[in-house]
């Protein structure tokens, strides 16, 4: 039985068949690697969950909408400072523990908010400092993709390795298929720009080690409690105060511009914030199931090693053969000689 | 046909057991449903007292007991942690149908407008009201309208549809939740009524899954006087 249409007889040497098995066992468990990897791992499931992370931040991984966040804590911290300031110098002179006492809400408030902004503020500048590296890992291929890369050159390459273990004959054949297999895995990483995109994603995994736990969640949940008390009780207690001590609103938006400009935007800044708590919370999960992977700057390194091996087998396995054919060729020139496929 | 007829008895005793051993399957089987309007009456606060309907917002990790409760400054009452409800159009909640969000369900600043059941309450400066809709739209579920069945003047039941609205977002506040489920603090709607004067006590807690309030949990509390649909009695 012949190798197939259009082939041409190959003259090999005895031992070379057997060379080629092994060769192409080795590629077989290079393939199985590849296969293996995604499952061991837990990729199958871990890698849906970082693209729906990657999906529920990317309305809040824009310029315009972290630096809303930030102006949302500045307008909030002036408001609270000149309301503790100004607006209590108003209402009480220079008696700030009378004006704690008659607003007891705010004053709780102003204690805790320094460190709430300092907090939230940090946080933010971490997020925003990971932008660049979202957006890098964004213009990857989706997670959801990522097992099958693995999977799909891991199967055809196991399938082209059983063949040949069967039919080591057939090498010449899918030698070339082998070398574009193998180049393919070390072009693709390169292709994707994962050299430089892994590691920012990695970066990226890092910060938000400490941003993406129940527990630092549960934190700004209770920040949002108390900064919607702090701010209730400037809105229905303090301003309210400043009206019955005889100002109209428009004196009060001139002389307590930031006070104002809390009040007028807090609706604004609930609309701005609590999507961004809720999708913070909601990707707990998602995060850690992502951390649980292997870390993102190897991951190039996944497809270019095998890449490598699979390439160098097939090129090392068309040489040695060549050259043993050359050796076998000299040395029985005048024997009868063996025809590839012939079964 | 010795193992069937073994089984057949085995079958009658271990049945007889079990309605023994579940009295509650048992009552609600025989409970009657109350179909119709669960008319509310407005919360409301004198001093440290609470009456009336009214919501409360556990923080997670906290109990039904002692909290901590979320306080709302928009609350009329001194306790901040109460937000008093009024009735809505139909005057509260109607079991055996659905009282869906408006169209939009929001306005421009993100307040609820549904206002069927109550009327939409601040909440931290922006309106949050309920609904109960075929489809929960937090989660997407399909969920059965209310049902509430009395026995003997003990309420149980199911309130799976019901949703707050709030800062165009949505949150599931049923028991159980929309797959029957009943995670963390949520427990069973559970209440009392008297069939002579219909008036009613309902009360449940929901534990937030998911959004921003992941892991907070609504205690609610209903009171009023029932109202059965046309043609019931």
């Amino acid at each position: 039985m012949h190798g197939g249409p259009g082939s041409s007889p190959e003259v090999v040497a005895p031992q070379v068949p057997q060379l080629r098995r092994r060769w192409a066992v080795a590629l077989g468990v290079v393939g199985l690697a590849l296969v293996v990897m995604p499952l061991a791992f837990n990729m199958f499931s871990a890698a849906p969950k970082g693209a729906v992370m990657m999906a529920q931040f990317k309305p809040f991984m824009t310029t315009t909408r972290l630096d809303g966040f930030q102006q949302d804590l500045r307008v909030i911290n002036a408001g609270v400072r000149q309301a503790d300031s100004g607006v209590a110098a108003a209402l009480h002179g220079e008696s700030q523990q009378s004006f704690d006492a008659s607003f007891p809400t705010f004053a709780v408030f102003d204690q805790q908010w320094p460190a709430i902004d300092n907090t939230m503020t940090t946080l933010m500048d971490e997020v925003q400092g990971n932008q660049g590296n979202y957006e890098a890992i964004s213009a990857l291929p989706s997670f959801r993709l990522f097992p099958w890369f693995f999977v799909i050159p891991g199967a055809l390459l196991l399938a082209i390795a059983v063949l040949l273990v069967r039919r080591p004959t057939w090498w010449r054949r899918w030698r070339a298929v082998l070398i574009v297999l193998g180049v393919a895995l070390i072009v693709a990483p390169a292709a994707f720009q994962m050299f430089a995109r892994a590691p920012k994603g990695g970066q990226m995994m890092s910060a938000f080690k400490h941003i993406e736990t129940t527990q630092n969640v549960e934190r700004i949940q209770g920040y949002f409690g108390t900064m919607a008390e702090g701010q209730g009780a400037i809105r229905l207690e303090i301003v309210p105060a400043l009206e019955q001590a005889g100002l109209a609103p428009a004196q009060i938006h001139s002389e307590f511009p930031a006070v104002a400009s809390l009040d007028a935007q807090w609706v604004h800044i609930l609309n701005d914030m609590t999507p961004m708590i809720g999708a913070m919370s909601d990707n707990v999960a998602n995060y850690q199931a992502i951390s649980s992977l292997p870390p993102f700057p190897l991951f190039p390194w996944f497809f270019v090693l095998p890449g490598v091996i699979v390439a160098g087998v097939a090129l090392a396995g068309g040489t040695s053969s060549s050259a043993r054919q050359r050796v076998t060729a000299t040395s029985t020139a005048r024997s009868v000689p063996t025809y590839q496929g012939v079964s | 046909m010795k193992f069937r007829s073994v089984l057949v008895p085995l079958g009658v005793v271990v049945a007889a057991a079990a309605s023994i051993l579940s009295p509650q399957v048992a009552s609600a089987a025989s409970g009657q449903a109350l179909v119709g309007t669960f008319k509310l009456n407005a919360g409301s606060c004198a001093g440290y007292s609470v009456g009336g309907t009214y919501f409360r917002m556990i923080f997670p990790n906290g109990n039904v007991k002692t909290g901590k409760f979320f306080d709302n400054p928009d609350s009329l009452c001194s306790n901040k942690s109460y937000t008093l409800a009024e009735p809505g159009a139909d005057g509260g909640l109607v079991t055996g149908k659905y009282q869906p969000n408006p169209r939009p369900a929001f306005n421009a600043q993100g307040g609820s407008l549904a206002n069927l059941i109550v009327q939409p309450q601040g909440f931290t400066a922006i309106n949050f009201s309920i609904a109960t809709n075929r489809i929960d739209p937090q989660t997407g579920k399909s969920v059965p309208a209310p049902q509430i069945i009395n026995t003997k003047g003990k309420l149980s039941g199911q309130v799976e549809a019901w949703s707050a609205a709030w800062n165009k977002l949505y949150f599931n506040q049923g028991s159980p939740k929309p797959g029957g489920a009943h995670p963390g603090l949520t427990l069973p709607l559970s209440g009392t009524y008297n069939a002579r004067t219909h008036a009613f006590v309902l009360t449940w807690t929901s534990q937030v899954v998911g959004g921003p309030f992941n892991g907070f949990t609504g205690y609610w509390h209903l009171t009023g006087t029932f109202v059965p649909s046309k043609g019931r009695g």
